[in-house]
């Protein structure tokens, strides 16, 4: 039986691994069937194979359209083990929770999804409060999860100061979280003007947040 | 088989520069101007060829004015597709008129350094090195020498070139020019040793020769090389070389007649020689600086010239070799970009089946290892487009669009899975955003080639020649060396 378990962890990364969306979501069936716990699933099974793909991807050596194809196949995954992910007292291991968002104004979301995949892949629980999210939405999320990190997004000239405003508001509702930010107009000045974290991509953005929480490498 | 072009396998359609009606008038003209003006013959087999066939020829003047029906005829005996062979069968291509290819520029007498970046006279070493990166550059179908060696005896310079690529790339070779009949039987006797002998250099000629007519009006002692080759069943590329204003009139159209009857003559001589072998057309006309009268390779004038002669070797349903894509920069700089972009992108778009333009400056004469990279960037950059795209439920994908929706995006589908690799991508050209682009160190296309090329000449492995058919081939080189007139 540790040994079918064993195949079965095997299959689901490397599914994920290689880009078998059929596969991933059979070996997801088979590990229920064959009582592998959910959280284990995950983090022994399909994070592994996205984490490999995220690697890959930070390295040159696969595309962003793979990625977010293991994404997809990691989240229909995820799908099927959600009943018993609920009914079950294990919880996920999350190295912290992270409110992400592209800011008022904008709706480039592509850049700040490869950092949510990144940043899941990696042990951060993301909430993500989609594009064009208004800055009341990053504070309000930010209380509600007790978030250790907000991550705002800009892609235009025109949304920038958006970024400053949620650095801002953040602040002023005095919400003890590390502020980071990114996307095509942002710049390390800029982040260093506003009091932020910058990072230019979104392999970057991990190891950023993982100094963060003081797993940095 | 080689990598191609696949041009118009989707429906794109051939620029053609002239209407139908005007390419017949400069075929007209042309069996006009071989009949009553005729042509200056300086080579002797080629003259006697003619006489005998039933020109009228001068002897004192060797002129001979070739009558139209010995024209036709020969046309009629011109082969396609040609065979072009390779050491490496898995490298063999054919000219089919559906497909283009790519051959390197040719024949440069300087090098940009790639270690120092100065300009310096070229070696045997530069052929080597630069043969080398062609085998590896996956397009890249055929090696004209990019430059030639100014460190061995002249007399036989084409010999020790051959020499150094042989040993050094396992692609088509084409001559930079072969001028006389000696030395094109030095230059096919060691492509047969490669072979295995001349009959089977017939059935795989794994060389072609360039042999350039004279404008105006002459066929020089390179008929003699063409007569040699197409005898060998090895491919002459017969070429035609009018400097617009200089030896053709100044004139697109007059520079395309003047051209097309040369090349029309020299065919006739090749086909009178070896009835049926196989030959293709070819041109490299160049255009004058009106204010300095210095020859610039590729003013508009002269890419219009080049995009008629392919129009005219498509009528006459021979395969076409373009010569030069060059550019008068002295760098691999923006205008060598833009000059070479454009006359590339027209050859290719008028349906050239083969055109050499990769790697050098200053109108063929300089060698740049960065510009060979980046005009190989400029080639796979024109492949992607000419071949065109399909038009399929699968490629329309009209279901897909409906399934992903407003507002949506592509970048999680299987589709998109599926299809990236089509997508062409870069070699040298920087796509990096700013941020990345300064923390890695502000580098432009020009330094990314440099790196690409010093990458190459460190890793590419060429499988060797056989001991015997390496000590063979130097044999031969010594031989023309002490044999060669000089």
């Amino acid at each position: 039986m540790a040994e079918d378990k064993q195949a079965i962890l095997s299959e689901l990364e490397n599914s994920v691994k290689t880009l078998r969306q059929e596969d991933a979501e059979n070996a997801t069936r088979r590990a229920l069937a064959a009582g592998v716990s959910p959280v284990e699933a995950i983090e022994k099974g399909l994070a592994r194979g996205i984490r490999e793909v995220g690697e890959k991807f930070s390295r040159k050596e696969m595309f962003v359209v793979e990625l977010i194809y293991a994404a997809e196949i990691m989240s229909s995954a995820i799908k099927i083990l959600e009943p018993e992910l609920k009914k079950s007292a294990e919880k996920r291991h999350v190295l912290a929770h992270v409110v992400l968002g592209t800011v008022a104004g904008d709706i480039h979301d592509i850049g700040k999804n490869l950092v949510r995949i990144m940043l899941e892949a990696n042990g951060f629980e993301v909430h993500d409060v989609g594009k064009d999210a208004p800055t009341d939405k990053f504070v309000s999320t930010a209380k509600e999860v007790g978030a250790t990190i907000v991550g705002a997004s800009s892609l235009m000239t025109t949304t920038v100061m958006g970024q400053k405003q949620v650095g801002d508001a953040l602040r002023a509702a005095s919400i003890n979280a590390s502020y980071m930010i990114g996307g095509a107009a942002a710049t390390e000045a800029w982040a260093k003007e506003i009091g932020a974290v910058y990072s230019g991509d979104a392999g970057s953005a991990v190891d950023a947040a993982k100094l963060l929480v003081g797993k940095g490498v | 088989m080689a990598k191609q072009m696949g041009f118009g396998t989707y429906g794109i359609k051939h620029l053609e520069v002239m209407g139908a009606h005007d390419a017949d008038t400069i075929h007209t003209n042309s069996l006009y101007l071989l009949e009553h003006m005729g042509i200056k013959v300086v080579s002797d087999e080629g003259l006697a060829l003619l006489k005998e066939a039933g020109a009228e020829v001068d002897e004192a003047t060797r002129v001979a004015r070739i009558p139209s029906y010995l024209v036709t005829e020969a046309l009629k005996r011109c082969k396609r597709p040609v065979k072009m062979c390779a050491r490496n069968p898995k490298n063999d291509f054919v000219l089919d008129g559906k497909h283009s290819y790519l051959c390197t520029d040719g024949t440069g007498l300087a090098t940009i350094d790639l270690h120092t970046g100065e300009r310096r006279p070229s070696t045997k070493q530069d052929v080597a090195d630069s043969a080398k990166i062609v085998d590896y550059l996956e397009k890249a179908n055929s090696y004209n020498p990019l430059v030639t060696p100014l460190e061995v005896p002249n007399h036989a310079h084409a010999l020790h070139e051959f020499e150094a690529i042989f040993n050094n790339c396992e692609k088509h070779v084409t001559t930079g020019s072969t001028y006389q009949k000696e030395e094109a039987k030095y230059e096919l006797k060691m492509a047969a040793a490669i072979v295995g002998g001349y009959k089977e250099l017939k059935r795989r000629p794994i060389i072609s020769c360039l042999t350039c007519t004279s404008s105006p009006m002459v066929l020089g002692r390179t008929t003699d090389a063409a007569i040699e080759y197409v005898r060998a069943g090895c491919p002459p590329m017969m070429m035609c070389m009018p400097l617009i204003g200089a030896t053709s009139p100044m004139t697109v159209a007059g520079a395309v007649l003047v051209g097309n009857a040369q090349v029309l003559a020299l065919m006739t001589v090749c086909q009178l020689a070896a009835p049926g072998a196989p030959v293709c057309y070819s041109t490299e006309p160049m255009a004058m600086d009106v204010q300095t009268g210095v020859f610039e390779g590729l003013y508009p004038a002269a890419n219009l010239v080049r995009a008629a002669h392919v129009q005219m070797a498509r009528h006459y349903k021979i395969p076409i070799f373009v010569g030069g894509w060059g550019s008068c920069s002295k760098l691999p700089d923006v205008q060598a970009g833009y000059e070479k972009t454009l006359s590339a992108m027209t050859y290719y778009l008028s349906g050239a089946d083969i055109t050499s333009g990769i790697g050098l400056l200053e109108n063929w004469t300089v060698l740049s290892y960065e510009q060979l990279l980046i005009d190989y960037e400029i080639y796979t950059m024109i492949a992607d487009m000419v071949k065109g795209f399909p038009v399929t439920d699968d490629s329309m994908a009209l279901e897909l669009i409906m399934k992903v929706g407003h507002e949506g995006h592509y970048l999680g589908q299987k589709h998109t899975l599926d299809h990236f690799r089509e997508m062409w991508q870069p070699m040298v050209t920087d796509g990096t955003v700013y941020q990345a682009w300064k923390a890695g160190g502000s580098k432009s296309a020009v330094d990314h080639a440099r790196e690409k090329a010093k990458e190459i000449l460190k890793t590419h492995e060429v499988p060797p020649l056989p001991d015997d058919i390496k000590k063979e081939l130097s044999v031969i080189v010594s031989d023309a060396e002490k044999n060669l007139p000089h």
